[in-house]
């Protein structure tokens, strides 16, 4: 029989909550996906990311949900709080099970098998996942362009085995298999690897982006462009998680924005047709690194020379986004110019014996 | 795009095994295929490439990243309701493992293509089952075909099977490495009409479909366990009767029976009998019509399906006999037998029997290695000694190594 | 079969291979109730923004700047008028307390409120038919005495309440300060026709040249009517008591502009002109003295510098750019000249205790200056004339004595405005007597049907403090500016000299607005919370509901909502609506079994609407 076209939808980017000196947020659509009652803690920003993401995309959505926290913690006690259709796969299946309902979709269309509208295939994925073992079944995704978005929710560790340390853990980032002692005072030594960086280098066919909880309606409005596209997306959120970053759960949102205020977590957009990166996006204020480390205990150990580090790292993500460095971050490189955090004397003193 | 089929009648081509999955995948329809290179298994994806790329099969033909991979994109395509075709050999059966227990616990159809191989250390093109078989556990639908003819129909009853609402589970379908997969014989290919009319769509009950939104899989507590688990059990068993039920019909409209799980080749008055899966009975029925000219009461019993495992089957089947020769081409390390994984599940099966054969296992075309005939007179030998002093000489004997 | 004769028990059942019939939108997930987590409820309580607290007639400031910024003027017009009558007159000359009580003043530059006002009173003027209508007759006849800010606010707002009423005023124009306070290049006089107009198409009598006292009697008023507002202003000029002071070309401040104001000025000004007084009244008056003719105005105050003096900051800056000159620290003690105004006496002084609260100290221990002028205009205040109200009902400050509620005694008398305001130490302000009216109508309408008066409300919760909002919302932008008229020409003019707002400007300028401690209906609580449980149906005041069976406290809405009227309320109890998990099961047996239910009934529900 003859193939049939594929038909597919195109959601509409919302609107700049800030009109001139007036905020507001835009209309949003009135259908969730993502409904209340599931065991992520409070606060959660993973969760706040999945409902923002679930609302841009509507209901005509798959979602995948790869092992994580917002696997486990979403689920458990079998039932989940997705109102679209859902599925667990393994952790390192994140690209291939998601590749695989992206195809199965193609196929069926074509194939007259199903009648409707390519449906909107989301994966959500930890860091765990995406930057280490998924890392593969990612980029085959993408790289062999399936119709889907891939999104890595970022929070820059294991989370929900307890917090260990990822790929994506920060230099200095405090976890369950980082911690800091006498032979590591900076906890972790190394530095996370650049994984959005490496899916938009390796895969220039794709629309991939940053973003973070902190710029709502730049997340959402991301998530629609990665669902627009025709071809594979991959977005890299910053989500921040109150277990293992340890901060008062009301700051989710406003760590979202210190995040990209500080220059640690640079906010792009690769364009797949133009083949360059958009480093146009400018946060309202820019704030040395002390200021987003000193809100959470996982940093709560760093040695001025460490927090010099952090600032020497962030000035070269201010440099790479063109951005001119004012005399204080530049000063705020050189340790002479940082203080201990507060608690890294105690954090030395301490021999951890098991 | 139109698929060629239709224009096409029933006919017989001289092909091998792994091209023979290739062309039973195509009667299928199978919406989704995904490869992954590794020998000898390849050349049933070189095939469908090659028909996709002719237009005699619609599907999206997936080249994954991995073994791994390959079996995740399976699950999320047939998770879908997408009818899907995947395979592997060897490591690369074992690199998946992770996604065998998910796929067949969610109720997903995939049909596996197996083309058996050693497993490394080192790398070795050969067969043996151990790849498919150390999968065994995982809640797939399994056996071997000896030739590829029964390859084809396997594949195609596989999908019937697997796909039935009563069964709802993932199959395996094994044949040797190279003895099958690469060694070209007759294959009568069916008239589409005839396909149309034994394998329905595929239909899963709740896929992922956003007009009915279902969730696969969420996490459970401890207290959920225990009545999943026992759903599973009760799907594996629950799926005999159907697997014999579609043995019938598949006869009925092809005009090839098969029994569902074993094939006996010469055993009506037999006393002393082989027992096996795949490539290797074809050598053996040769060797069985020799040894009977030589006044051997001899015979063979292939085991056709290992998962579900017939066990009353084996046990009235096999009771009747004095000696069973178990021929193991596959490594079950510290094992009951010290030697394969096939023995324990003889023995087991007939313990119940008030009449028990004596069991002895041998460990027979290792590493790919052909079995030659000399090699089954010499275990014939053994089985004789063994029904002569009334007891074996050891449970395992290694067939080339010994005196 | 090892599996023949297993049982699974209806309490054990689960759906098929593990997979789970979708939660609703309209329900959740309700097999986790996760409210009984939270130890911190989130509550919507909108505090009191400090501009409508600090305005004298306490207008919705905070709701019609929020509706401008969604274009929906006329609705803006509507909510002013609740409680201020002539937005057109008050968008031109209101001291705007308003403006300083701006939080936005601690931010950058407080909100142009006064201006959005002026742009919204005109855009009402504009109207064929005014949106405010007569209420339902109730046949009860009402005077008020007196046609000024108080006397207008008190007539309009019982105009709406039903009530016939009658204004009587003494002058040939009705207006009181509105029209003779007020200089043209201030508040042009067809802008205070039209609202007096208004007043007649309200349905209310306005007599002029009725003086109570004289034309009508008190006794009289009784008899006629069912109650009377007293709204008479202070109507005498205060003079300083220097010597001399009645000599030909002294002048009093408030006649000075009453007259021009009325049309019946025969003043004329020599080319030098002193104004003797710090206050508003004294740069309106040096600044009509330009107009006047006069070519040097010179202000003499007593206060030491610019910052003591009781005068709006930006009008003494606009006085002085039209180049009057100042002189401070100085008391005039005699008018020197034969007959006629020669020159001033001055001496150096200064208040005695709380500025120009307290008597005058002078220094007479240094020479007298003399200072040579054509004119002297002497406005340091007024005082009430009571000759015709008996002496019950005067206080020792001369003015009416009057309850808590305004009332005089229990007479179905009241007064309210200037009358009664001054010495109460609220400013004596256009817009202070127009609350004052209006409470006092209120009060009136109470009294004659039987019911309990109220006294001015305190104000609760007013946020004033930029940290219980959250300001990172909030960019800096300055404030836009009105256009105003150049100093050098317009001196010499009655044009209006501040421009109004254009439409963008109108809207730009309330964009800026936080709109403190109330909800504006932003989304934010909304959109970033992780359940998500915070629904509403249309985005509005009011309309958004904490799904309490859910909400975990988390907080992260309170500390998102830009304007601050979120707030956490303890809870160590919860209510009969939260289910408790006392077990690691579902919460009640067979659960799964229904989800088991539902997950079989799949096929034969209807599909979901994409």
């Amino acid at each position: 029989m003859p193939a049939i076209e594929v038909q597919r939808q195109t959601l509409p980017i919302l609107g700049n909550p800030n009109q001139g000196a007036r905020f507001y947020n835009p209309d949003l659509p009135a259908s969730e996906p993502f409904v209340p009652g599931h065991r992520t803690c409070a606060g959660c920003g993973p969760s706040i990311q999945y409902r923002m993401t679930s609302k841009a995309s509507g209901d005509n959505t798959i979602l995948v949900g790869p092992t994580g926290c917002m696997y486990v913690a979403n689920s458990s006690y079998l039932c989940t709080p997705y109102n679209v259709p859902w599925a667990h796969t393994q952790i390192g299946s994140a690209g291939s099970f998601t590749a695989g309902v992206a195809a199965a979709y193609e196929a069926m269309i074509r194939k007259g098998k199903y009648k409707g509208t390519f449906p909107n295939v989301i994966c959500e994925a930890g860091d765990g996942s995406a930057s280490d073992i998924g890392l593969a079944s990612i980029s085959g995704a993408l790289y062999r362009n399936h119709d889907c978005l891939i999104i890595c929710y970022d929070n820059e560790q294991y989370a929900n085995t307890g917090i260990q340390a990822s790929s994506r853990t920060p230099y200095g980032g405090m976890t369950t298999f980082s911690p800091p002692g006498p032979k590591v005072p900076e906890a972790k030594t190394l530095y996370p690897k650049d994984l959005a960086r490496m899916m938009a280098a390796g895969h220039p066919h794709c629309y991939v982006a940053t973003a973070s909880v902190g710029y709502p309606i730049d997340l959402m409005n991301k998530v629609r462009k990665g669902l627009n596209h025709k071809g594979a997306a991959y977005l890299m959120i910053y989500t921040p998680c109150q277990k293992g970053f340890v901060y008062e759960t009301p700051r989710s949102i406003d760590l979202g924005r210190l995040v990209v205020e500080c220059g640690l977590y640079p906010m792009w957009e690769w364009n797949p047709e133009k083949r360059e990166y958009d480093y146009s996006f400018r946060p309202q204020s820019m704030r040395p690194v002390s200021e987003y480390l000193k809100l959470q205990g996982r940093f709560g150990h760093l040695h001025a020379e460490h927090i010099a580090n952090l600032q020497k790292f962030a000035n070269q993500q201010w440099g790479m986004m063109g951005v001119q460095l004012p005399e204080a971050l530049i000063k705020a490189a050189d340790p002479k110019n940082q203080v201990n955090m507060a608690a890294a004397a105690e954090a030395e003193a301490v021999a951890q014996t098991l | 795009m139109a698929t060629a089929t239709e224009t096409i009648k029933k006919r017989t081509v001289r092909i091998n095994g792994c091209v023979a999955a290739a062309q039973a995948a195509k009667y299928a329809d199978v919406d989704v295929i995904t490869a992954y290179p590794i020998r000898p298994y390849t050349a049933t994806m070189m095939a469908l490439a090659q028909m996709v790329a002719n237009g005699e099969l619609d599907a999206e033909y997936i080249v994954a990243d991995s073994e791994h991979s390959q079996l995740s994109i399976a699950h999320g395509a047939s998770s879908s309701g997408a009818r899907v075709f995947t395979g592997s050999s060897g490591v690369g059966v074992q690199f998946a493992y992770e996604l065998y227990s998910p796929i067949s616990g969610s109720r997903m159809p995939v049909q596996m293509m197996i083309a058996d191989r050693t497993l490394d250390p080192p790398g070795d093109f050969g067969s043996e089952h151990t790849d498919a078989l150390s999968t065994r556990d995982m809640g797939w639908i399994m056996g071997w075909s000896c030739d590829a003819q029964e390859a084809f129909d396997n594949h195609l009853m596989g999908y019937r099977i697997g796909e039935d609402p009563r069964v709802l589970l993932p199959q395996m379908v094994c044949q040797d490495g190279f003895f099958v997969s690469h060694i070209t014989t007759d294959v009568e290919l069916p008239d589409p009409g005839q396909v149309k009319e034994f394998l329905p769509p595929y239909k899963h009950p709740y896929p992922l479909d956003p007009r009915r939104p279902v969730s696969h899989g969420p996490q459970i507590m401890p207290e959920q366990g225990p009545p999943l688990q026992l759903e599973r059990a009760r799907a594996m068993e629950g799926c005999m009767p159907v697997i014999e039920e579609i043995h019938e019909e598949f006869a009925r409209i092809f005009g090839r029976r098969y029994d569902a799980w074993l094939e006996e080749y010469k055993t009506d008055d037999a006393e002393i009998v082989f027992f096996l899966q795949g490539g290797h009975a074809v050598t053996l029925r040769f060797a069985i019509n020799h040894m009977r000219e030589k006044g051997l009461k001899v015979g063979m019993v292939r085991l056709r399906t290992i998962r579900p495992y017939p066990t009353e089957r084996v046990r009235e089947t096999l009771s009747k006999f004095k000696v069973v020769g178990v021929i193991e081409t596959n490594m079950g390390l510290g094992s009951v037998s010290s030697g394969g994984s096939l023995y324990a599940e003889v023995a087991a099966a007939l313990y119940e029997s008030p009449k028990r054969p004596q069991i002895v296992s041998f460990m027979a075309g290792m590493g790919g290695e052909a079995i030659v005939l000399k090699e089954f007179y010499w275990m014939a030998e053994k089985m004789m000694e063994a029904q002569k002093h009334g007891k074996i000489e050891k449970r395992t004997h290694w067939v080339g190594f010994e005196e | 079969m090892s599996t023949k004769g297993t049982r699974i028990p209806e309490w054990l059942t689960v759906p098929f291979a593990g997979i789970t019939p979708a939660p609703t939108q309209e329900k959740g997930q309700d097999l986790f109730p996760t409210g009984n987590w939270r130890s911190i409820r989130p509550v919507y309580r909108d505090k009191l923004p400090p501009c409508n607290n600090a305005c004298g007639t306490n207008e919705k400031i905070q709701g019609y700047l929020d509706l401008v910024k969604r274009g929906k003027y006329l609705d803006a017009y509507a909510l002013i008028k609740e409680d201020m009558p002539f937005p057109s007159v008050t968008g031109r000359v209101c001291y705007h307390p308003c403006e300083q009580a701006c939080n936005r003043g601690q931010y950058d530059e407080a909100i142009s409120i006064r201006a959005v006002e002026r742009f919204l009173g005109d855009l009402g003027q504009a109207l064929q038919r005014d949106v405010v209508k007569p209420g339902k007759p109730n046949g009860k006849k009402v005077a008020v005495v007196g046609s000024g800010p108080a006397g207008h606010s008190a007539a309009y707002q019982l105009a709406r309440l039903g009530y016939k009423v009658t204004i009587l005023e003494k002058s040939p124009k009705a207006g009181g300060l509105n029209r003779g306070g007020i200089p043209d290049w201030v508040l042009p006089q067809d802008v205070l026709d039209r609202e007096i107009e208004r007043l007649i198409e309200l349905g209310i009598a306005i007599k002029t040249n009725t003086e109570v006292g004289k034309d009508v009697s008190l006794d009289s008023l009784k008899k006629d009517y069912d109650a009377v507002v007293l709204a008479v202003g202070l109507t005498d000029p205060n003079s300083v008591r220097a010597e001399g002071e009645n000599k030909e070309g002294v002048i009093y401040g408030l006649p000075f502009l009453r007259d021009i104001g009325m049309g019946t000025s025969k003043v004329k000004l020599g080319a030098r002109v002193a104004v003797i007084g710090g206050g508003n009244t004294a740069i309106d008056c040096a600044r009509e003295a330009l107009r006047q003719g006069a070519v040097e105005v010179t202000m003499i105050t007593v206060e030491g510098n610019p910052k003591e003096m009781p005068c709006v900051p930006e009008d003494f800056h606009d006085m002085t750019e039209e180049g009057v000159e100042l002189i401070h620290g100085r008391a005039m003690t005699a008018v020197l000249g034969n007959g006629q105004v020669e020159a001033l006496q001055l001496y150096p002084a200064k208040f005695s205790g709380a500025i120009n609260a307290s008597p005058i100290t002078i220094n007479k221990d240094v020479p007298a200056e003399k200072f040579a002028v054509d004119n002297v205009i002497v406005a340091v205040g007024q005082h009430a004339s009571l000759a015709w109200l008996p002496a019950e009902f005067k206080n020792e400050r001369g003015t009416i004595k009057v309850d808590r509620f305004g009332r005089l005694g229990d007479t179905n008398f009241f007064a309210a405005g200037d009358i009664v305001q001054l010495g109460s130490g609220q400013p004596l302000m256009v817009v202070n007597a127009v609350g004052d009216g209006k409470r006092v109508a209120f009060n009136l309408d109470k009294a004659l049907r039987g019911e309990t008066l109220e006294p001015r409300k305190i104000a609760i919760d007013v946020i004033v403090d930029l940290n219980r909002m959250n300001m990172t919302y909030f960019p800096h932008f300055p404030r836009v500016k009105q256009d105003m008229l150049n100093p050098t020409s317009r001196k010499k003019t009655q044009d209006e000299v501040i421009l109004a707002f254009t439409e963008e400007q109108a809207v730009e300028e309330a964009g800026r607005c936080f709109s403190c401690g109330t909800c504006n209906a932003c989304d934010n609580c909304y959109l970033v919370c992780p359940e998500p449980c915070i629904a509403r149906s249309d985005r509005s005041n009011g309309l958004y509901k904490i799904l309490v069976d859910y909400c975990k406290g988390c907080r992260v809405c309170i500390e998102e909502c830009p304007t601050g009227c979120l707030e956490g309320v303890p809870e160590l109890d919860f209510d009969a609506g939260v289910v408790r998990m006392d077990t690691a099961f579902a919460i009640s047996p067979g659960l799964h079994g229904r989800q088991a239910q539902e997950l079989a009934n799949l096929a034969s529900r209807p599909a979901k609407e994409l």
